[in-house]
């Protein structure tokens, strides 16, 4: 999955404009709550087949953090 | 995973009880906002749940459960060898509260009564020792009572709980059968996640006091004592993700059945968000997964029996169904039953108490 693809997931996620996302926005400052990390472990779970640490999860601040968490899975980040 | 086949008894019919009152969305607005309470809501799936007043025990719900199921039965109460109380609510630390229901139901003193303290996989665990202990030769007739009152235990200032669980008490009977079909079982525990679900404070470990029961401030702006329940819904959400659709699965293989043979998967009642994406990952269409949390919420043991009623009484009254049973929860604590149910008395959800505990309520809230 690309770069641009894992953010647009995330944008539909926190219900974001598309093309809202770059990568290294603050989460919380886009809406992320304990709904959307719920949300985040279903399609990690649904897209990749990967159940993420909630303590890893935790520690993430940027929609980087999160694709860094699905390693090379999602593709490098253009915008870092 | 333990795996059981247990052949020897069947269900004979399953009751459920709820309390009068019914907290809806409103209690969620005043906590999280009309926002954030509606998508709490539409993800969860929980429109209302229902609360017991003080003075209303699990225990209540279960007996009146209970009372009506052997009365419908028309078991003689003398010929109950067995009751099997599946609480986290129990009406006192000592003694074990199937003991006061043993006399409160007027069960005969040739009844075996004991307490299971777990939680949302409680129902399949019950099940589970009654089939073992009920069979032709070896005990007749057991009763299984699950039930909780969770909502006695939750600070309405904490948001990770404060709009999920509801009360239900319900009594399933198990009785012996030299044709009852085999039941597959599978069970399981993590205990290194005990701390994820957990009233840490009033028994033995950490013993209640004056501070214990004192509201602070903890993670994330939620408010609760050390006497109330702590979750933490990420954890629960990934054991869920690990655990039960795998659960699902073996139970199915052990029975010798694809995921196309069940009439219905009735899971506990955790969170719809959760229930949809464990069916997706196991092939469960939607119109096989019954849900009750819409109206009840989560009722943590009675949620499967709770929604059998709800939803399939009408089906299992008249013909036998072939049902797949998974909980899970506190502990870490999960386990599955695979059998084919019915036809058997399911009545339908009552509920229990006078009808002024709604008022009561409002007028509590409101002043």
């Amino acid at each position: 999955m690309t770069h641009r693809e894992f953010l647009k997931l995330i944008e539909d996620l926190l219900e974001l404009e598309p093309g809202t996302l770059e990568g290294n926005e603050d989460l919380k400052g886009c809406g992320w709550s304990s709904l959307a990390v719920v949300g985040f472990m279903a399609l990690a779970d649904e897209q990749f087949g990967e159940i993420v640490s909630p303590a890893k999860l935790a520690r993430c601040n940027t929609p980087n953090d999160l694709a860094a968490l699905l390693g090379d899975r999602i593709g490098v980040s253009q915008t870092a | 995973m333990a795996s059981t086949g247990i052949a020897g008894s069947r269900i004979a019919g399953i009751a459920a009880s709820v309390p009068a009152t019914v907290v809806g969305l409103e209690e969620s607005r005043r906590l999280v906002g009309d926002l954030e309470a509606r998508r709490v809501s539409q993800s969860t799936g929980i429109i209302e749940r229902r609360v017991a007043l003080p003075g209303t025990t699990a225990a209540d719900l279960c007996q009146d459960a209970a009372e009506r199921l052997v009365t419908s039965l028309a078991w003689r109460k003398d010929t109950i060898d067995a009751l099997i109380f599946v609480t986290e609510t129990p009406d006192y630390i000592v003694p074990a509260t199937a003991c006061c229901l043993q006399a409160r139901l007027g069960l005969g003193k040739a009844c075996a009564a004991f307490d299971v303290n777990l939680g949302c996989s409680g129902y399949v665990y019950g099940l589970w020792l009654a089939m073992a202990l009920a069979a032709p030769g070896r005990l007749q007739r057991i009763l299984v009572l699950t039930g909780d009152k969770l909502s006695s235990c939750i600070s309405p200032e904490d948001r990770s709980v404060a709009m999920l669980f509801g009360d239900a008490g319900t009594a399933t009977a198990i009785e012996a059968d030299a044709s009852g079909q085999a039941v597959s079982f599978e069970l399981g525990t993590d205990g290194t996640g005990y701390g994820h679900l957990i009233i840490p404070a009033g028994a033995a470990r950490f013993r209640g006091d004056s501070e214990t029961c004192v509201v602070h401030e903890k993670e994330n702006g939620n408010y609760r004592s050390d006497e109330q329940l702590f979750m933490d819904g990420a954890e629960i959400f990934a054991f869920a993700l690990r655990e039960v659709p795998q659960l699902i699965k073996t139970t199915l293989s052990a029975h010798g059945w694809g995921p196309d043979v069940p009439d219905a998967y009735v899971l506990h009642q955790a969170n719809e968000f959760l229930l949809r994406h464990i069916a997706k990952k196991c092939g469960i269409p939607a119109d096989k997964l019954p849900l009750s949390l819409h109206e009840y919420g989560n009722t943590s043991c009675a949620s499967i029996p709770l929604t059998i009623c709800q939803r399939l009484g009408e089906a299992i009254r008249e013909r036998s169904l072939k049902l797949v049973l998974a909980g899970f929860g506190a502990g870490l604590s999960w386990a599955a039953a695979a059998l084919t149910c019915g036809p058997a008395v399911i009545l339908e959800p009552v509920v229990y108490g006078p009808a002024s505990e709604a008022a009561e309520y409002k007028h509590d809230q409101s002043s």
